[in-house]
């Protein structure tokens, strides 16, 4: 553990420390980015310290879809125009922008917070598993869609969730797998091209 | 040991991911003659990334690695077995990703095991196959015996006394099968019943496709199941993490 070198001043010591726990920061660059604030203007260091306290202070979790929005409920479950039949579950909050971006979806959002990891111990007790099959039983959707990665994990958390909602008697769909544009038939694994292949159209 | 060739080829069965950065995940493998080690991938969580879906947990690959500074390097990678009915089967797949569990968890990085290797193949595929819970139970076992812990099931293991046909205490800390006499000194166990020795002893001999074929009692098969779980718990000194996955699919299959 490199420790700042003796002498820095006690505020700037604390803040390389406090850099350096963020993913991907080393001690060399916590200590650039620190001298980086040290040399910036003083408003700017201050809505950056604003920035970072407001995330945590201002933002919560639906507590329909448990999406991360400022409003409780977010303005996808608050939106009258969306169709409010269909959820589209996903694992991250990340996902709900992707999906979103795509322009083609106009349903209802369930975020997971993860995917089911058997052998680390991540159970449905640590997701938002349960939480989802309480708003299908509260009545009026007919569909959910399962968009969790096509992984191990992202498959057996979809799989896991099917067979919950089976008895609830709503349909439940998955994201159809195949081959990314750009891609290489060459490179493509044995199962995403078994997939591609019965999932194969009429032109 | 000899130090290993700048880049080396192996064969191997990816056992568990942790994604590190953007797009990279390090992977936890064991292979064909090089034992459990990690690797990373660079670039693997892109959809364009050319390695993507050969490195998936759950999946048997040719690799191509080259030696890192810090960790190796996974440069190539081919799937020899997608082993698709695990991927998409929940029961089965838990059975596989708890063995693959006791792999990671029993052994050694660069301890090179060739022999459980060729027998978790032979697990995976029997379970590709449909053979159930009693594929891990044998795996159970001839990974504990490959690893050094086979329990000594035909004399007592404290007295080396004969055994008579009877309901005989498993004493993992013992070691195996105590008779009578010892089981003061045993220091706690399970009595096991006359099938659930039969079958300890049979499953040495023969190959996974063999054991899973006996159709067992639900009784023994539950007897079995927890006197192994015993053993496992015992060496391993914790649950595995995967025995609850396994139950929770179990339940879902009991529900209406």
């Amino acid at each position: 553990m490199s420790e700042p070198v003796a002498g820095t001043p006690e505020p700037i010591a604390r803040l390389i420390h406090e850099f350096a726990k963020l993913p991907g920061i080393g001690p060399k660059s916590a200590q650039r980015l620190t001298y980086h604030v040290l040399r910036a203007p003083a408003e700017d260091a201050l809505a950056l310290a604003q920035a970072v306290g407001d995330v945590k202070r201002r933002v919560v979790l639906c507590g329909e879809c448990f999406n991360i929005t400022e409003t409780d409920p977010c303005a996808f479950c608050a939106d009258d125009r969306r169709e409010r039949t269909v959820i589209c579950a996903v694992e991250q909050p990340l996902d709900v922008l992707v999906v979103e971006r795509t322009g083609g979806y106009r349903g209802l959002y369930h975020v997971l917070h993860g995917s089911l990891n058997p052998i680390d111990g991540i159970g449905p007790e640590q997701l938002r598993v349960s939480d989802l099959v309480r708003r299908v039983e509260a009545g009026g959707i007919t569909e959910v869609i399962m968009a969790t990665n096509p992984s191990l994990e992202g498959e057996a958390t979809s799989m896991y969730i099917q067979r919950l909602l089976l008895p609830l008697g709503v349909r439940v769909t998955r994201l159809a797998r195949g081959l990314p544009s750009g891609a290489d038939l060459e490179y493509t694994d044995d199962l995403t091209l078994a997939r591609a292949l019965e999932g194969r159209q009429d032109f | 040991m000899p130090a290993r060739p700048r880049v080396y080829r192996a064969e191997a069965v990816i056992l568990r991911r942790r994604n590190l950065g953007e797009a990279d995940s390090i992977f936890t493998v064991l292979s064909d003659h090089e034992g459990k080690f990690d690797a990373i991938a660079r670039g693997v969580r892109k959809a364009k990334s050319r390695m993507r879906g050969h490195l998936e947990p759950l999946t048997r690959s040719r690799v191509l690695v080259a030696q890192g500074r810090n960790l190796d390097i996974f440069t190539q990678a081919e799937t020899v077995s997608a082993y698709r009915t695990l991927h998409e089967d929940l029961a089965a797949g838990a059975e596989a990703l708890y063995c693959l569990e006791l792999v990671d968890r029993f052994t050694e990085e660069r301890q090179p095991l060739p022999e459980l290797y060729a027998f978790l193949i032979g697990v995976l595929e029997a379970l590709e196959r449909g053979a159930g819970a009693s594929a891990t139970r044998h795996f159970e076992l001839r990974l504990l015996s490959i690893l050094g812990y086979e329990p000594q099931i035909d004399d007592c293991a404290l007295c080396d006394g004969r055994l008579p046909e009877q309901e005989t205490l498993l004493s993992p800390s013992a070691g195996g099968l105590v008779c009578r006499s010892c089981r003061g000194a045993a220091g706690g166990g399970r009595l096991v019943s006359v099938p659930v020795i039969k079958l300890l002893r049979f499953a040495r001999r023969v190959d996974t496709a063999s054991f899973v074929a006996i159709s067992l009692p639900e009784s023994t098969a539950s007897e079995l199941q927890a006197a192994l779980a015993e053993l496992v718990r015992y060496h391993l000194n914790r649950e595995p993490n995967t025995r609850r996955f396994i139950e929770g699919v179990a339940a879902l299959d009991r529900q209406p």
